[in-house]
């Protein structure tokens, strides 16, 4: 919150880690090396060595985080307000505390702005949709579960908004034509 | 958090040097390039030519006609590159070759010269999708480590960023190509195709003084430019439209073809700089790597430097000898996935237009 006259800006601490860091959508600074001067290290496979699932600590699946970020967006369109730039890093899980439980919080309105348009909406969840499939590889079953719970948050409004991304998914080029 | 996650890479060190050609041609340039992996890791450009077919002032490149010059100088560039690089086509590991995207008809002449060379020296052949040369010369040339690539060239526009063994699009142009736009409007200002219309472009642009109004259309990670270029020539139709505007004094209310140049590039580039901020925030990556045609142009290199500085971050560019289509990518790109065993048998080298950069399998890296 931002009160220019008064000079004061209002910031709130969310306890807790991104989606995409959950997901185990890459650590940053990730590097590369040459193959040699290094001892194998064969349990390494892919890198990323997943020992304990982060999510673990928060007391919830993958398939629940996703029914809460479906649920999210669709509070947020219902209200008409596009995000303009959901990723997975645009939000976080909250630690449950007692007197709520475990929140999904979107972060990072930066590029928002208000909008009745199916349109709008679409290209949102669009813009997710390649977030997704460009940091967690294997997400189709992951954003499917997203659109479910979007679709039971929007109720009526699902059919044009469904409609409009398989329009908006064919846009693009060099899209493979065949069947 | 975890600390810095060191991946080991999958390619190991040749244990005799590699030798690659590369033969490009899937729009106006026709390039030939040869590139040397030695034992000690290190990659050695051993030629890298070039020849551009120029049209007129006013016209595009057609592809019989562009294929046509692909065909007329193949030899002559091909042993250009190989005098060059003072070898014979009997030292050479691997003939590589752009499988696509690209225009149909300059990408099979290149092809049917690849196949020929490849039965009569009895040598193997690796189709390279041309996106994916421009990324790993790019990360050749500059060292970048894991950027978020931005490729703009005549026909491709797309932000890249590389996951599990694929570089994955993140944005791209949902019509023409940034390249195709700036070629296209200097088409309409009767600017010079010569050395390329977007540096002329280029050139104009620094003098335009006045930037006038164009639709801004980022959609989502996505960027759309064909209505930027007609609002741009519907200016060359505006009363206030001077073609010769050089002669008017500064206080007319006049739009030249330089300011038309300037806003062009201004409004372009900064949607194209948005998208990538965007994939950079994304993916937590400090580094843009510009690759493609278009990436020689310095105004763009200029106001992705300056995103990428308030990031805290850097820009890696090349010049016009690797940005713009050449040979000795495709050889690196080729040689790189050759090293890994990769093979196009003679059946499977067919040229396709529509080849997704997503759907190369990247085996050299972790």
């Amino acid at each position: 919150m931002v009160d220019a006259a008064e000079g004061v800006l209002a910031l709130e601490w969310i306890d807790g880690k991104s989606v995409r860091f959950l997901l185990g959508g890459g650590a940053e600074g990730e590097e590369e090396e040459d193959a040699e001067d290094e001892e194998p290290e064969d349990a390494d496979v892919g890198g990323q060595g997943h020992d304990d699932d982060p999510l673990s600590e928060y007391g919830v699946t993958q398939e629940g985080v996703m029914a809460m970020v479906g649920a999210e967006i669709a509070k947020m369109h219902r209200a008409d307000i596009i995000h303009g730039d959901l990723t997975t890093s645009n939000m976080m899980l909250r630690h449950p505390r007692a007197d709520k439980g475990l929140q999904l919080v979107l972060i990072d309105f930066g590029l928002a702005y208000t909008s009745t348009l199916v349109e709008d909406k679409a290209v949102d969840l669009y813009v997710l949709e390649r977030a997704f499939a460009s940091t967690h590889p294997a997400s189709e079953p992951l954003f499917a579960s997203v659109l479910r719970a979007y679709q039971a948050g929007m109720g009526r409004d699902w059919g044009a908004i469904s409609k409009r991304l398989d329009d908006v998914r064919l846009r693009g080029r060099k899209r493979s034509m065949v069947g | 958090m975890p600390g810095r996650i060191r991946k080991r890479s999958p390619l190991k060190k040749p244990e005799r040097p590699y030798i690659a050609l590369g033969l490009e041609g899937s729009a106006n340039k026709l390039g030939a390039g040869i590139i040397k992996h030695g034992p000690d890791g290190s990659t050695t450009v051993m030629s890298n030519v070039r020849h551009t077919y120029i049209t007129p002032p006013g016209e595009g490149f057609l592809p019989r006609d562009t294929a046509q010059h692909h065909r007329d100088w193949a030899l002559t560039v091909i042993n250009d590159a190989l005098s060059k690089a003072q070898i014979s086509l009997h030292d050479i590991d691997c003939i590589c070759f752009t499988q696509g995207p690209g225009m149909g008809a300059p990408l099979s002449s290149v092809a049917l010269v690849a196949r020929t060379l490849s039965l009569l020296y009895n040598k193997p052949l690796v189709g390279v999708n041309h996106c994916v040369g421009h990324i790993e010369m790019g990360r050749q040339i500059t060292g970048a480590q894991n950027p978020v690539v931005l490729y703009v060239s005549g026909g491709n526009t797309q932000v890249i960023a590389y996951s599990q063994q694929r570089y994955r699009i993140f944005g791209e142009t949902l019509d023409i190509a940034v390249g195709n736009c700036l070629d296209r409007f200097a088409r309409v200002i009767d600017l010079s195709n010569d050395p390329s219309p977007g540096y002329n472009i280029e050139q104009e642009a620094k003098r335009g003084k006045r930037l006038v109004p164009l639709p801004y259309t980022t959609k989502g990670m996505d960027i759309s430019l064909s209505g930027i270029l007609t609002s741009a020539e519907a200016y060359v139709q505006d009363k206030r439209y001077r073609p010769d505007g050089a002669t008017a004094s500064g206080s007319d209310d006049i739009i030249t073809p330089q300011d038309l140049c300037f806003s062009l590039q201004e409004t372009v580039f900064a949607m194209l700089v948005e998208i990538t901020e965007r994939a950079m925030a994304h993916i937590s990556s400090k580094e843009v790597l510009i690759v493609g045609g278009v990436g020689c142009n310095e105004r763009l290199q200029d106001m992705m430097g300056i995103m990428a500085k308030e990031r805290g971050g850097s820009v890696f560019a090349t010049d016009e000898r690797f940005c713009i289509d050449n040979g000795i990518m495709i050889a690196q790109a080729g040689l790189l996935s050759f090293r890994m065993g990769h093979r196009t048998p003679l059946t499977k080298s067919s040229c396709t237009q529509r080849f997704r950069t997503d759907e190369v399998h990247v085996a050299w890296r972790a």
